[in-house]
Formats: structure tokens, sequence, C-alpha cells
């Protein structure tokens, strides 16, 4: 009896030891702010993938004799139904669009996330790994194309693109993909993805210098070397060992500019060089109620409240995400 | 140094040429442009009226030859040498080209040009591109003719009608920013987690995450539009002006205040105070959370707790050691802001309708007129490339122990 219960008494320092994960977790939890934001944007998410579900509008359907166009809040269209967020200058339901654009603009920040941080990972890793001219000249692009100022080259692109309505020759299983993401036609698709692919081009310079940082102080540590001696490849090193344990960071990066990007795709929307009008974004539908916001101020707001919330809240998820993942922070 | 530098401005002159070539690439390969709305009347038109207009606007030549006209003014004819006329006979660009209906791939039948009937020499530069027409290069300080937005007019001169307009707005708002984002910075560092701080860190949160567009909304909806609503409730609220930068006719902004005069020095406030605000906000936001941290970072330092500890007063310790070396990256932000002057906010001033250079640089790119768009490039990568290395001297003046080798 004695005896168990020495050894009950020897065993139980020994804690159920938690996966890296559920601490991770556990942290994030502690940055009120950031579990709000996921809450809210998760809302939105599901909002917007539920689009054609929640309202019985079409997209698209114009409403001409409606009453008074803008029309305000809780307005009945010519069919006596109510628009409860009211309709545009053209009787399009604004709560209706103010959905399908969440699905735009978030389709376009996760897709443009997505590939330029993989992008910038495997070049950052590419550069840090095999140093030498390789990383010199990658280090040199990275520094060129920082220096310049990116609303105004992104504005060049995108009106050489809408100016000339290009077609590229884009893979047709993407287009298909997104235009059944977006419920949207095959054109509006193609127009989206060359906006995402103009903001790419841009995009991974962070994730790229961030992992190049990585790379460098971990390729200096023992286990490579005995990775090496072991004959692993240098591919095997770099997307095995190397880019797994240097992603909390990216994690980070990622959700911030998750943020940054939403914020860039409006605001080429809004000066019209980004996505045309019918297809919705939060931007375009802001530009779009500029001119009769002095007689109908609420219209800026549909639009504008849920960029926002979504803005702030990547922003402050990426705190979050920083506080979990850092291990100086760890108690 | 003298070595750094030098290698420095070769840099400089490599990575200007480099940028100066790829946006020109750029504007010419995309199809639009000045002859975009000739596609549609091609019909009536004759193949000789085309290529009269293509030649207006430089198309005949190639476009090195073209990139280098826009460049350095040359060729503008056949080299000289003793009264002999050299490389005449060289081919420079097509007035006439041949096009060919043709069946593409996908069933389309589409034109495309086959050869050419009617090459331009370099003997005929002077008789087809007149030196009155045409640019003497932009390195000589000539940006060439509007083509779009003032058709005809020179570049230049469309550009410094813009200039003072930007600069009052970006000068004004850089001066605020500084006046207020440095103290606010410093004074949250030095009492890091009060209520001061927390309240500007979370406004500097805030304005990193703010859409500009929709910051510059809220507040025409907050001082233009709402006040009109709620006139016959509160009649003593003021309203302000929204747009442009100064008023076309006298206007009230409140019954009982004197009406504005259009163009008087109120009038003029009244109209910066929107753009103004927005552009404070914005830079004010990032900069004070950067004097902040780089403030907190100094004074982590061991020689700050060495002036504590010999009792130096808190102000001394402050602003004589800590402020000092926590300005120095604050180097880099600031050069940085003369590109940016220069350069205006171009989404600043299109919503607020700012006759600035942002606005016309977006206006040519959305109407196309490439020149001015080019001119606007140009000039700002230039300043862009001066201010790097003018920031990289100055820290090598406010931080001895940094030098270039």
């Amino acid at each position: 009896m004695a005896a168990t219960a020495g050894t009950l008494s020897a065993k139980q320092p020994i804690e159920k030891q938690d996966s890296q994960l559920m601490v991770v977790a556990r942290r994030f939890m502690r940055h009120k702010l950031a579990v709000i934001s996921l809450v809210l944007i998760l809302l939105i998410f599901i909002a917007s993938l539920l689009a054609p579900v929640i309202t019985t509008f079409p997209r698209d359907a114009v409403d001409i004799s409606a009453p008074t166009r803008p029309g305000p809040p809780g307005i009945a269209g010519s069919d006596g139904r109510i628009h409860i967020l009211g309709i545009d200058n053209l009787g399009r339901d604004l709560f209706t669009r103010m959905l399908y654009a969440a699905r735009v603009s978030l389709s376009i920040a996760f897709s443009v996330v997505i590939l330029s941080e993989t992008l910038g990972v495997i070049i950052g890793a590419v550069a840090g790994y095999y140093k030498g001219w390789v990383d010199t000249i990658i280090s040199r692009v990275i520094e060129f194309m920082l220096t310049i100022p990116l609303l105004p080259i992104l504005l060049i692109l995108s009106a050489i693109m809408i100016n000339t309505d290009a077609k590229l020759p884009l893979p047709g299983f993407i287009i298909k993909a997104l235009s059944a993401v977006l419920l949207a036609p095959e054109r509006e698709a193609n127009q989206v993805f060359v906006l995402v692919m103009i903001i790419v081009v841009f995009g991974w310079l962070g994730a790229a210098r961030l992992m190049r940082g990585m790379v460098l102080s971990l390729s200096e540590q023992d286990f490579v070397e005995s990775l090496k001696a072991l004959g692993a490849s240098d591919a095997r090193i770099i997307l095995r060992h190397l880019i797994p344990n240097g992603i909390a960071p990216i994690l980070v990066n990622a959700s911030l500019s998750l943020g940054g990007v939403i914020i860039l795709e409006a605001s080429l929307s809004f000066l019209g060089l980004g996505v045309q009008d019918p297809t919705p974004t939060w931007g375009n539908m802001l530009n779009g109620s500029q001119s009769y916001m002095f007689q109908h101020p609420w219209l800026p707001l549909v639009p504008g409240i849920p960029l926002v919330i979504v803005a702030l809240g990547f922003n402050f998820i990426g705190d979050g995400l920083r506080d979990a993942l850092d291990p100086r922070l760890k108690r | 140094m003298t070595n750094y530098l030098i290698r420095r401005v070769i840099q400089m002159i490599f990575v200007i040429f480099l940028s100066a070539a790829a946006t020109f690439v750029l504007f010419n390969i995309a199809p639009g442009g000045p002859l975009a709305g000739l596609q549609q009347q091609q019909q009536q038109l004759s193949r000789e009226d085309i290529a009269r207009i293509r030649a207006q606007f430089e198309l005949d030549l190639y476009l090195p030859v073209r990139f280098s006209r826009w460049l350095i003014g040359v060729p503008s004819g056949p080299i000289v040498v003793g009264g002999q006329e050299l490389f005449a006979n060289i081919p420079v660009g097509c007035y006439l080209p041949r096009e060919e209906q043709v069946t593409n791939r996908d069933g389309e039948i589409v034109t495309r040009p086959t050869g050419c009937d009617d090459y331009v020499y370099l003997a005929e530069i002077p008789e087809l591109h007149p030196a009155i027409r045409s640019s003497r290069g932009i390195l000589r300080g000539d940006f060439g003719l509007s083509t779009v937005i003032r058709p005809g007019r020179p570049v230049l001169d469309e550009l410094l009608s813009r200039l003072n307009a930007t600069l009052e707005l970006l000068v004004t708002a850089t001066l605020l920013s500084l006046l207020i984002g440095v103290p606010i910075g410093i004074y949250s560092a030095v009492r890091q987690y009060s209520r001061f701080d927390y309240f500007f860190t979370t406004l500097a949160f805030i304005g990193s995450s703010m859409p500009v567009f929709f910051f510059a909304l809220l507040l025409i909806l907050l001082f233009s539009v709402i006040p009109v609503f709620l006139q016959d409730t509160i009649p003593w609220i003021p309203r302000i002006p929204s747009g442009l930068r100064e008023a076309m006719r006298d206007y009230s902004i409140a019954e009982w205040l004197p009406r504005v005069e259009a163009g008087s020095l109120w009038d003029r406030l009244l109209h910066l105070f929107m753009p103004l605000l927005v552009l404070t906000f914005f830079n004010m936001a990032g900069w004070s959370r950067f004097v902040r941290t780089s403030m907190l970072e100094v004074l982590r330092q061991d020689y700050v707790r060495t002036a504590r500890a010999k009792g130096l007063r808190e102000n001394l310790v402050i602003y004589k050691h800590t402020l000092r070396n926590a300005l120095i990256p604050f180097v880099t932000i600031l050069v940085l802001t003369i590109p940016g002057i220069f350069s205006g906010a171009i989404i600043t001033e299109t919503v607020f309708a700012w006759p600035g250079m942002g606005r016309l640089y977006f206006d040519a790119l959305s109407r196309s007129d490439w020149p001015i768009a080019l001119a606007f490039i140009f000039i700002t990568a230039v300043l862009t490339v001066f201010a790097l290395l003018l920031g990289d001297i100055l820290y090598t003046v406010v931080d001895p122990r940094i030098k270039y080798k």
C-alpha cells in the first residue's frame, strides 16, 4: 500500500504533456481582441459561403422601378420584397452584394497570400541555404523591389490590364475553379485572377526576407550538418527540415498580410482599377457609393464596415499569433 | 567614402536606367494608349491616315529608338561628320506596316503585322518628327507632350501646374505629423504601458489597418454630410467643404458664421482641413510607433542606465542621451518623404478631388495619357534613389560609428 502510494506520488509531477498546438492555442486565447476578431471573421466567412442560401436576391438583379434609387435600409422593392440594407443606384440589393463581395474579397486575399507566401518561402529558403551569388542576386532584387512605391506600380499594371481587357493564357482549370468559388461567370473569374497575380508580383518580398533570415541562422545549426552527413538531398533538407522549422514567423506574416491585401485590393477597386462592376467587391461598392453618399449617407457604411472589421481583424489575429508563437514570451 | 559614393552613384544610374526602361517598355507593349479609340473607327480610316496618326505619336519608330529619343532625344537625324551624313540609310522604324488577316488557333480572325511596306530611315527623322513636336529627351528636362488630358500641351507644364497644390498639402501634413507624431512616440516610450501609451498604440494600430479611402469617406460623412441632415435639429453645426482646393463661389458653412469668400485664406484652410487630417493621421500613426519602438530599444541600453546611475536629471537622460540615438533610424523614413512630397497622395487626393500630383498620375493612368504617367514615374524614381543615397550619407553624419568602404 505504501509502495503504491510512493509510486503514485513519484508519477504525479509528470503531468500529461500538452502538444505544441495546444500550448499555442491556449496562449492565443489569452489575446481577447484576436479571439473576437477570429470569431467575427469566421462569421463573415461563413455568411459569404452561404450567400445564396442567406439571401434570395440574385447578385446583379436590378430593380428599375423601385420607389427610390438608391433606397434606405428596409425599403420595399417594386415587387414588395424588403431589402434589409437598402438598394444601390441601380436598385440592386445591397445586403446581397455585400455578401458576394465578401466572397470575392476574401478569395482574392487568401489566394494572394497563399501564392505569395509559398513563393516567398521557397525563394527565401533557397537564398538562405545556398548563400553566395544566389543569395546576392535574390537579395538585390528584393531590395530593389522594396524601394519601388507599391501603389503607383500596381496601378500601372492594373490600368494596362483593364484598358486592354487582356486575355492572358491562364490555365483553364484555375479559372473554372475560381468561377465556381465566386459563383461568377468565367470572364469575371479571369479578371479576378489577373488582379491576384498582379498583387502576388510584389507580395512575396516580405515572406522571402523573413525565410531567408530564418534559414541563414538555421543552416548554421548542427542538425543540418548531420543531415548532410546522412546524405540527405538539398531539396529534402530545405523542404522537410528548414522550412518547417522557420514557419512560425511566416504564419504571423501571412495573417498580417491578409489584412494588407484586403486593403490593397479594396484600394485598387475603389480607384476603379481593380475588380470591375458588376463583380462586387467592397472596394468598388465604396467607389459606387461615393457619388450618392451626400443624399444617402448609409451607402458607404454597408461595404465599409465589414471591410474595416476584416482588415483590423486579420491584424489583431496576426498580433495574437505573434504572442502565441513567440517562444520568448513562454512562461 | 569617396569610393563608396562613386560606386553608389554608378549603381543609382543603373537602377534609374533600368526602371525607366522597364516602365517605358511596359507602357509601350501594352495595347491601348493614344490609339485605343482608333480601333473602332479603323473601318472608315484609310491605311495612310492610320500611318499618319501613328507617326504623330512616334509609334512608327522601333521601340529601342523610341526609348532613346524619349530618354536623351537622339537620334534626331543622321549623324553629320564633316558635311557627310552617316548611317542615313539605316531603317529605324516602319511607317506602313504590312498587315494580313490570319485565322488563329481559336478560329478568330486577327490582323497580324507580317512585314513592312515603307521603312522610316534615319535621314527621314527630321522631316517626319520635327524637333518642335518631339521630345528633346527626359534627361534634358523635356518630358514630351500630353496626349489625352491636355492634348499637345507640354507634360512639364502640366506637372508644374499641379506641384503647388501637392506641396501645400504634403508639406503641411509632413510637418504636422512630425510635430505631433515624434513627441507622442517619445512620451509613449517614456511612459510605457501607461494609459497614454495604450491609447496611442491602439490608435497607431487602427491607423495601420484602416483603409485610407474609407477613413476619408468617414470624415466626409462626419463633417459634410451629417451636418446637412442635422441642420434642422442642431442649427449651429458647421459643415466643411469636402472636395477641391478652393470654392468657385462664396458659401456659408453655418448660419451664425460669416460667409466664406471663394479663394480667401479661410476658404483654402477649410478645403485643406479634411485631406490634411487624413494624411496627418496615417503618417502620425506610423511615425509615433516607429519612434516609440526605437526609443524603447535605446532606453534598455547600458549607457542609459549609467547616465541615470550618475544621477543625471531624467530630462537630460531622455532628451540628450536617449532621443538623439533613437532618432538615428528615423532618418531613413524622413528622407523617403522627399519623393512622397513630390508624388503626392494618390488615394487622398482622388477622394477629395485635390488637384495635385497624385490625382494627375491617377487620371493619366485611367485615361491612358502615357507621357504624363511616364514622366511622373521617372521623376519619382530619381527622387527615391537620391533620397536613399541622402539617407545613407546623413546616417554617417548623425552616427559616426558607421563607415562606408
